[in-house]
């Protein structure tokens, strides 16, 4: 399900029809994201499972994963969920430039944090010990998940990118922004995903 | 009238313009009615296929030594049968059918919060459909609905194809799910409170969170599965290191609620015909709507009492255990509503009615051996036998399914305009009330006595019932085929129904047969709970609605 697709029931105007549009979109979409978390929670409690099956972990002949270089990557998504507030904010006061410099800074550290999950990914699977999807189950787990969130992130540029040229266009006024809130949602819903997957990966 | 001014110009007046031409109105419809009726039809179509599939089980069974197919086709046979009864047959009717078709107008709304969605939602359905059925081609699942590994990762091709298929339903279920809770919660007419809206709407109210968190988990699963098997990717595989019971619980934690979702929408049916055929307020309305909700949020909490023979932690069984004891606590009071509803009701036998009747019975079966089954020494003893098929077939036909039944005789005049026939009615509930109990009665005492379930063959001292249950299985069919007789004969000729052929006393029944797209001409305002039969209807603004009177004008045209 996308965003697109709620939008599709759009009406126009600003009246009390759109305020209750408004509602009915904000709600369905905070229900998409909980049951997205819940599909994120149950690779995570697989995650869990396997860690916990006996070999120890990481298991034998792998080595435990750079905290060093994933928490600077971190900061660079944390990072881009503050520009995506101040983005929401500024256009909530009118402030249109400064809302489409932290919208594009935004899309510029969330494309960051791509490349230093790519450089990360490329490390690992040619680096010195080569581990990779298939070569066991924490090559299984840990590449599912990031991926998975990977996956998210790389929507979210896409929408935040969509928003851009929509903003440009004049899409959204001051009193009709549920593209942006629908999009601020999501970013920060993936930044807390990752603060859980960061913790799990490298600080457990 | 406060309240209705308040509304005015906003979303509950909102109309959308007719739709002109077919395509627009029947296929690619946003009505929520019409997508009800597609999910009625689409589900009875694929109950057909899975139908034959079950008496292909039946006649391989007729023989101890099997010989109608062979060994592996059998296994797919069943493992089919099972994942679409469950998948593509009972949740679908009782959820996108029923649901759809029904609780929108319950509520006083004009439609569903998301009708695109809806549109999306049904139109996944028969394709995730066709690609379950497709599986044959390249070799179907053969581990059993629930598809444990290893064997699930050592099937055929359409093993794969059989996770692509349930995922895809799983897509679909979560957007109904969704849309459902959002039109609950913001769509209900002026005055239509919690605690005044149908049972029916309780009922879908329940289990709308579960089509959207327990579905998700189960993706999660089958995604896995998937890439498993077409990556190698190792999550299940033990010699890889994965876990063939992390499987299982992440299969259970979907599927235990599952089994809520297959049966509080059918406890929503029952507590409709109830109350309307007994003429008497339905006993316990909080009870009943509350118990729907406690059922639906411990059912998260028991998924472990199918993996007692799996070989946890004896510390980890015992809460599972007394947690599903406890499930049975709130199943028991709404037996109790409703057996205390017809208690000293002036009751009309009509079909539906006897559905209902036969639900309340046979539930309570199926629900007692649940309660056996949660009872660990005695799982062990009958895990993995035909005593767990009759478990589920109790709650599932004769919950779940004669639940659709009841639905079905009950609301076939409101979506059709034409009464089913009576006759032919009773004859179908007779004969398969009988050839039911036929069938899944004697798998009580064959599974305490040992015979295997998902087996080809069986131990010969079996053969006497094993040949009985057969016989009645074909007289089920028999009464399916009546039905399906009844309902293409009724929608031409069937007795015209008007608008409120029972009395009863819902919103449904205050609008026109078939309602016209928009539902009402004014939305209504309601002033206390439906159930009430010496009282005047609990309703306002409904004067229009049986009349010539023009239709409101499409506000939101555009
Ligand atoms: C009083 C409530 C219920 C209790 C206590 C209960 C308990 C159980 C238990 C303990 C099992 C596991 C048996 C085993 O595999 O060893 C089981 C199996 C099953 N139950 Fe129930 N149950 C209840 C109601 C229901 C309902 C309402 C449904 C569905 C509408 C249902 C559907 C199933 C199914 C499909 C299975 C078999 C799964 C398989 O294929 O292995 N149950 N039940
Ligand atoms: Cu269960």
């Amino acid at each position: 399900m996308s965003v697109a697709a709620i939008g599709a029931d759009a009406h126009g105007g600003v009246d009390q029809l759109y305020v209750e549009t408004r509602e009915l979109r904000l709600q369905g979409f905070l229900l998409f994201l909980v049951s997205d978390c819940v599909l994120f929670s149950s690779f995570i409690f697989a995650y869990l499972y396997l860690r916990n099956s006996g070999q120890g972990w990481p298991p034998p002949g792998i080595q435990r994963l750079d905290v060093a270089f994933a928490a600077w990557n971190s900061v660079v998504l944390f990072g881009s969920g503050a520009t995506m507030h101040y983005a929401l904010e500024n256009f909530k006061h009118g402030k249109f430039i400064k809302y489409m410099w932290f919208l594009l800074a935004t899309i510029v550290l969330g494309a960051g944090f791509l490349g230093g999950q790519a450089f990360e990914y490329n490390h690992l699977i040619f680096g010195e010990h080569v581990t990779w999807w298939g070569s066991g189950i924490f090559g299984a787990s840990f590449f599912t998940l990031t991926g998975m969130h990977g996956l998210h992130v790389f929507f979210g540029v896409c929408y935040l990118t969509v928003l851009v040229l929509q903003s440009a266009a004049g899409v959204y006024t001051r009193g009709k922004y549920f593209g942006i809130t629908a999009g601020t949602l999501y970013w920060h819903f993936v930044d807390v995903i990752w603060v859980v997957l960061f913790s799990i990966f490298y600080l457990l | 009238m406060a309240v209705a001014a308040l509304h005015s110009g906003g979303i509950a007046d909102h109309i959308h313009p007719e739709p002109q031409g077919f395509v627009r109105r029947y296929v690619f419809s946003l009505d929520h009615k019409i997508i009800g009726i597609q999910y009625l039809i689409t589900g009875f179509v694929f109950f057909m296929l899975s139908g034959l599939l079950a008496e292909a089980i039946r006649t391989q069974l007729l023989n101890p030594s099997g010989g109608f197919v062979a060994p592996g086709t059998y296994n797919e046979v069943y493992s089919v049968h099972g994942s679409a009864m469950v998948w593509l047959v009972v949740i679908p009717l009782l959820t996108g059918g029923f649901g759809n078709l029904v609780f929108p107008v319950q509520i006083g709304a004009r439609d569903v919060a998301f009708p695109w969605l809806n549109m999306l939602s049904f139109w996944i359905f028969p394709v995730a459909g066709l690609m379950l059925f497709s599986s044959f081609l390249m070799g179907a699942p053969t581990a059993g609905w629930m598809e444990y590994p290893p064997i699930s990762l050592q099937g055929a091709a359409g093993t794969s194809m059989w996770c692509a298929a349930i995922f895809l339903v799983g897509v679909s279920s979560t957007i109904t799910g969704i849309n459902f809770v959002v039109t609950i919660l913001k769509m209900r007419a002026p005055g239509m409170t919690f605690t005044r809206m149908p049972l029916f709407v309780w009922g879908q109210f329940a289990t709308a969170p579960l089509l959207m968190i327990a579905t998700t988990a189960l993706a999660a699963a089958l995604a896995a599965l998937f890439i498993e098997r077409q990556f190698g990717v190792p999550f299940f595989d033990p010699t890889k290191g994965g876990s063939p019971v992390m499987w299982q619980h992440m299969f259970w934690f979907y599927s235990h609620p599952a089994v809520y979702i297959m049966i509080l929408p059918a406890f929503g049916i029952i507590s409709e015909v109830l109350p309307t055929f007994a003429r008497k307020p339905i006993f316990g309305y909080k009870l009943i709507a509350f118990s729907s909700m406690a059922i639906a949020l411990a059912g998260f909490m028991v998924w472990a009492h199918h993996m007692f023979t799996s070989g946890l932690a004896p510390f980890l069984q015992l809460p599972f255990m007394i947690i599903t004891y406890l499930i049975g606590v709130p199943t028991g009071i709404k037996i109790f509503s409703w057996t205390a509803t017809l208690w000293g009701g002036k009751i009309h036998y009509t079909t539906a009615m006897l559905f209902a009747i036969g639900f309340v019975g046979l539930f309570t079966l199926g629900g007692i051996t649940g309660i056996f089954l949660a009872a660990i020494p005695f799982d062990l003893h009958v895990h993995g036998t035909y005593f767990i098929v009759a478990h589920l077939h109790y709650v599932l036909i004769g919950g779940s399914l004669m639940g659709i039944f009841a639905g079905m005789y009950y609301w076939f005049p409101k979506m059709s305009g034409r009464l089913l026939n009576e006759t032919l009615g009773k004859i179908h509930f007779w004969l398969f009330f009988i050839g039911f109990n036929g069938t899944f009665l004697p798998m009580h005492w064959l599974g305490v006595m040992g015979m295997p379930r998902e087996v080809a063959t069986y131990d010969p001292q079996f053969t006497f019932w094993n040949r009985f249950e057969s016989v009645s299985s074909y007289l089920m069919t028999f009464a399916i085929l009546i039905f399906f007789v009844n309902v293409l004969w009724s929608i031409r000729y069937g007795k015209r129904a008007g608008a409120n052929p029972w009395g009863a006393r819902t919103l449904e029944w205050q609008v026109p047969s078939p309602p016209h797209y928009y539902n009402f001409k004014h939305v209504p305002t309601v002033y206390g709970l439906p159930y009430d039969f010496s009282q005047p209807l609990p309703y306002s603004g409904l004067e229009e609605e049986l009349t010539d009177s023009p239709p409101p004008v499409a506000a939101g045209a555009h």
